[in-house]
């Protein structure tokens, strides 16, 4: 290893780095030799782009209803509705939808266990999915309770309006993420993909 | 010209070429091609179920329409886009492709059903702008909409599951990875996986 980084990264234990890798593609393995896992793999010609097409239909609607609201904060669409019209409108689709994805991506998960856990992507994407759904529950919890507040003054907001347009690109950060799963070996090194 | 030759040609051209000698610039192009299709089903969706009475409902149709579709159509400019330079990376092999053929099809009756949907409701839109739901060709206009669309998630998703990557031999040794931006030369960088 003589990259530019590659230095900075040695500064970690790297026995305790082995260690933590190991166990994840272990738990890989245990996973993928479990009956539910088993099953998807011997009808995983029709089963996995199933699950992958729904996968894709819900980011679609996760991706818009995010969107949405954040074209109202911005000012872009729905004007003549307030910040929690527009919400009532798309909230319960994104929670809707975000289930649907985290079905959809368990199943994923247990058919192919070392395609998605053993990658850089998977872990940064759920990561983000974190974030993004903290963003839009604290949101929605926070716009409730002061709906007059964000209305009149917080809505006008050059920081807001900044977290709205944040917002959005995280989830399109997480899609792209969520594409890269298959081509983890973009990320070279970075990816315990390529290290097997 | 022939249809064989003209998508040799497509195969062959340097954009091709430099998709296929990158082992990013593909995944990238997919990439905006899965943001773009989301954004595209996600708003069509939204007016859909506003033309069912499913959401929406308080909104006058054509608010909603003039706030979407703008949206609808630029996705709709990047995946056709982002979805021409997937297509000629291995024209051959796609163009042969059943299930890409049918999801063209599929494309053309959404195209098809947005006409007719302009020619038959969209003409008395004035009457049921601020109604719950559409009359019943709108109706039916949205179910098919929905059904096609997500056909066409489905179909796409196949097209991928039954062609193979483009194997076209070039001089040039391809690019490896991530490890590229910051290091020239494939010298320590790990080979990409088999398949």
């Amino acid at each position: 290893m003589h990259r530019k980084w590659a230095s900075e990264r040695s500064s970690f234990p790297v026995h305790e780095y082995t260690v933590r890798k190991d166990a994840l593609k272990e738990f890989a393995e245990w996973l993928s030799h479990t009956y539910f896992s088993v099953f998807i793999q011997n009808h995983n010609s029709w089963m996995i782009p199933t699950i992958q097409s729904i996968h894709i239909a819900g980011i679609g609607i996760v991706m818009v209803s995010v969107f949405m609201v954040d074209l109202r904060i911005l000012g872009l669409a729905g004007r003549d509705q307030t910040l929690q019209e527009t919400t009532n409108r798309f909230g319960p689709w994104l929670t809707g939808a975000l289930c649907v994805l985290l079905a959809t991506g368990a199943l994923m998960v247990i058919g192919e266990p070392v395609r998605e856990l053993v990658t850089v992507s998977f872990w940064v994407k759920m990561f983000l999915v974190a974030v993004g759904t903290l963003i839009a529950s604290v949101f929605q919890l926070v716009l409730r309770k002061h709906e007059q507040h964000w209305q009149d003054e917080l809505i006008h907001r050059v920081t807001v309006k900044g977290l709205a347009i944040l917002t959005f690109l995280i989830w399109v950060a997480i899609i792209v993420l969520g594409r890269l799963i298959a081509y983890d070996h973009v990320w070279g090194s970075w990816s315990p993909a390529t290290k097997a | 010209m022939d249809l064989s030759t003209f998508l040799a040609a497509l195969e062959a051209s340097s954009i091709a070429v430099t998709i296929r000698n990158s082992l990013y610039i593909f995944p990238l192009i997919e990439s905006a091609h899965v943001c773009g299709l989301a954004m595209v089903f996600g708003t069509i969706a939204v007016i859909d179920l506003r033309l069912l009475g499913f959401a929406s409902t308080q909104r006058p149709f054509r608010r909603m329409a003039s706030d979407t579709l703008k949206w609808t159509w630029a996705a709709f400019l990047l995946t056709a886009i982002t979805g021409a330079f997937m297509f000629i990376t291995n024209a051959g092999v796609y163009y042969h492709n059943t299930f890409f053929r049918t999801k063209m099809v599929a494309l053309v009756l959404a195209g098809i059903n947005m006409v007719i949907f302009e020619w038959t409701a969209g003409r008395t839109i004035h009457q049921w702008d601020t109604a719950r739901s559409a009359p019943t060709a709108g109706k039916t206009a949205a179910v098919l909409s929905l059904v096609l669309w997500v056909s066409i998630i489905f179909l796409g998703r196949w097209i991928g599951f039954t062609t193979t990557r483009a194997t076209v031999p070039t001089e040039k040794e391809p690019e490896i990875n991530f490890d590229n931006i910051f290091d020239n030369g494939p010298d320590n960088a790990p080979s990409p996986p088999a398949k």
